[in-house]
């Protein structure tokens, strides 16, 4: 049943982002041309060479954006106006309809980033751009090989790991969203009001909590810990660091997950 | 067939003497099979269930049978036929009849104003 | 074994109580009406029903449980408002259903709406609010289904409309399901009910068969109504 969710659910969201990816390419072939052909002496060419790229420049924004927007308004419009009628009696579970949500947004986050990087390339590629980049990527490689091989593999698990706790991280801060939209829709009146104050109320606890326990943690002398970094090589540190922020992503993804589910499944009260 | 009804008297009931009239007027001939339950109700815009006990009802009467899956059918029996419409038009005349003395009309201010009704009907397909 | 069951059945919204203490049992074959004022609470008891609504106290068995995954396969339920969404093509939302109900009858729906004239790539959005309420009732009766849950099909359509939803209801009925309908409309609907449930300010005042009304107290349900909640 997950998979016909998100089939449905790609639907939905695929007639607003795919249009949107189109206006990016086609303001950034647009902008290509203008860096190219009209920015020079011609006043008339030179305003509508700017606003082309000034397009572009919308476009992307317009991307990121739409892309947050639809993440919220989706949970928002298909599960708890009029729409939620219809979606809450299917027989899925309240798991399925989250996760549902949250890896379409989450490739949509994906596509928007690849879909800037794309069109990005698309501006700056001139005649001889494609050489240029290749003898980027070359030089790039050729200094990999200069390096050990640790070093090398130390680089992309650091990048690898960033991109992990920025993926994690924003899935998380998603479902941030959706427990205080399910917790103030859990109401009888005033729905949208308890979200909000639902959504300050976990931001203040989530802070709280974490003052509580950094100072909780310094008490116990829990810093010693870092103690045993010292026999750490930097480059291990900062691993550890990474992976220390991954768990954290996770379980704070996950106290929102729950939270989700909790008032979903035990305090639905649609209006 | 036109389906009416009254909010005075259970719908079943109705429903018999409806089939009924349909059977006596001809418009359900002897011998030929009926519409399906859910077919009927849906013309008269009744419950299936309820139809469903009405023509259960006039089976038990005899004016119509079912054969195991070819459905039911109207009777052939032409005295049975006439029986029912002999006690239709009773049920007519018994409740003109209530409407006339409760207006305050004697038995034979009744029978004078009917012969004269009919006299008239009759000079009126004369003429025409 | 009955399709519907509400044992004390309580719900309250901040100060006010919807339902309460309500008590019925609906058995399979019947149409059923939900009957009762603006407000009485029909509409909390069907959203029970189906798990849009969490009880406050008592209890509700859809098909012998309690409303969830396993009641929704089967049950179909028309909400008071148009839940389809709107953007979707009568295509899309026949995949939809299709998708997501195994006892739903794709053929029966096209067939149905063939019969309206509704075109497959037509949008919901482009419909009027009848059209919509039509394609919406086409999509629920085309089901399957063991308890049809329809709440005010018949609201706020015009009477052609009115008279093509209650024959699709007869038409598609089903004895080994349960169709209850919800109205205020009670005259429209009357000749179409085995039983009714009259409900007023969240408890239950009578539960009868619409013929043992008619012959008991020689009145309509209609009339009987008007008689019981006159103002």
């Amino acid at each position: 049943m997950l998979r016909k969710l998100l089939k449905h659910e790609f639907r939905a969201t695929g007639r607003i982002m795919l249009p949107m990816y189109l206006v990016l390419l086609v303001t950034a072939l647009g902008s290509n041309l203008a860096g190219r052909k009209m920015l020079g002496p011609s006043d008339i060419l030179n305003i509508l060479g700017v606003l082309i790229i000034m397009a572009f420049g919308f476009a992307i924004c317009g991307v990121l954006l739409m892309s947050f927007v639809l993440m919220i308004q989706r949970f928002y419009k298909n599960l708890l106006q009029d729409e939620g009628y219809l979606m809450f009696t299917l027989p899925v579970s309240i798991h399925q309809h989250i996760w549902s949500k949250v890896i379409v947004s989450s490739v949509w986050f994906i596509a928007t980033v690849l879909a800037i990087i794309a069109a990005s390339l698309i501006v700056a590629f001139q005649g001889g751009f494609l050489r240029e980049l290749f003898d980027f990527l070359r030089y790039f490689f050729e200094g990999l090989q200069k390096l050990k091989i640790s070093e090398a593999l130390n680089g992309t698990v650091y990048l690898l790991e960033f991109a992990i706790l920025m993926f994690l991280s924003l899935v998380a801060f998603s479902l941030q969203f959706y427990a205080a939209l399910a917790a103030g829709h859990s109401r009888a009146n005033h729905k949208m009001l308890w979200s909000v104050v639902w959504f300050f109320g976990f931001q203040f606890a989530l802070q709280f909590a974490g003052s509580l326990l950094i100072m909780g943690l310094d008490r116990m002398n829990f810093f010693r810990f870092f103690d045993c970094f010292d026999g750490l090589t930097p480059a291990a540190a900062i691993h550890v660091g990474l992976l220390l922020a991954i768990v954290c992503a996770v379980i704070y993804g996950a106290i929102f997950y729950a939270v989700t589910t909790f008032f979903l499944k035990k305090h639905l009260n649609l209006e | 067939m036109q389906w009416q009804f009254s909010n005075d008297a259970p719908i079943y009931t109705q429903l018999i003497q409806q089939v009924k009239v349909g059977i006596v007027t001809g418009a359900f001939p002897p011998g030929e099979r009926l519409p399906s339950v859910r077919d009927l109700a849906t013309e008269a815009g009744v419950n299936p269930n309820t139809m469903q006990r009405a023509l259960a009802e006039l089976e038990r009467d005899g004016l119509v049978y079912s054969q195991r899956t070819a459905g039911r059918f109207v009777t052939e029996d032409n005295t049975m036929i006439n029986q029912a419409k002999r006690s239709l038009a009773e049920r007519h005349v018994k409740t003109f009849l209530e409407a006339m003395l409760r207006l305050g009309f004697q038995r034979d201010e009744i029978i004078t104003l009917i012969t004269q009704e009919l006299g008239e009907e009759e000079a009126d397909h004369a003429s025409a | 074994m009955p399709v519907l069951e509400c044992k004390g059945l309580t719900k309250r919204f901040g100060r006010t109580t919807a339902l309460d203490e309500v008590s019925l049992a609906i058995e399979p074959g019947r149409i059923v009406g939900l009957l009762g004022p603006n407000g009485s609470g029909k509409t909390t008891l069907i959203k029970l029903a189906n798990g849009l609504l969490t009880p406050d106290g008592g209890y509700i068995a859809v098909c012998g449980g309690a409303p969830g995954r396993e009641s929704h396969s089967l049950v179909s339920y028309l909400p008071e408002r148009t839940a389809i969404p709107t953007w979707m093509t009568a295509r899309q939302l026949l995949d939809f259903y299709g998708d997501f109900y195994q006892d739903f009858r794709r053929e029966a729906a096209e067939e149905m709406l063939d019969h309206l004239g509704i075109q497959p790539g037509q949008a919901v959005r482009q419909m009027s609010k009848g059209t919509r309420e039509k394609v919406q009732l086409i999509m629920v009766m085309s089901r399957a289904a063991k308890l049809y849950l329809l709440d005010e099909p018949i609201g706020g359509v015009d009477p052609a409309t009115r008279d093509y939803i209650l024959s699709t209801i007869i038409g598609n009925y089903n004895p080994e399901a349960a169709v209850v309908i919800s109205t205020h409309l009670i005259a429209d609907v009357e000749k179409v009910l085995d039983e009714v449930v009259f409900i007023h300010q969240g408890r239950v005042m009578l539960q009868s068969t619409v013929d043992d009304i008619r012959e008991d107290k020689g009145m309509s349900v209609d009339a009987l109504f008007r008689e019981v909640f006159k103002c």
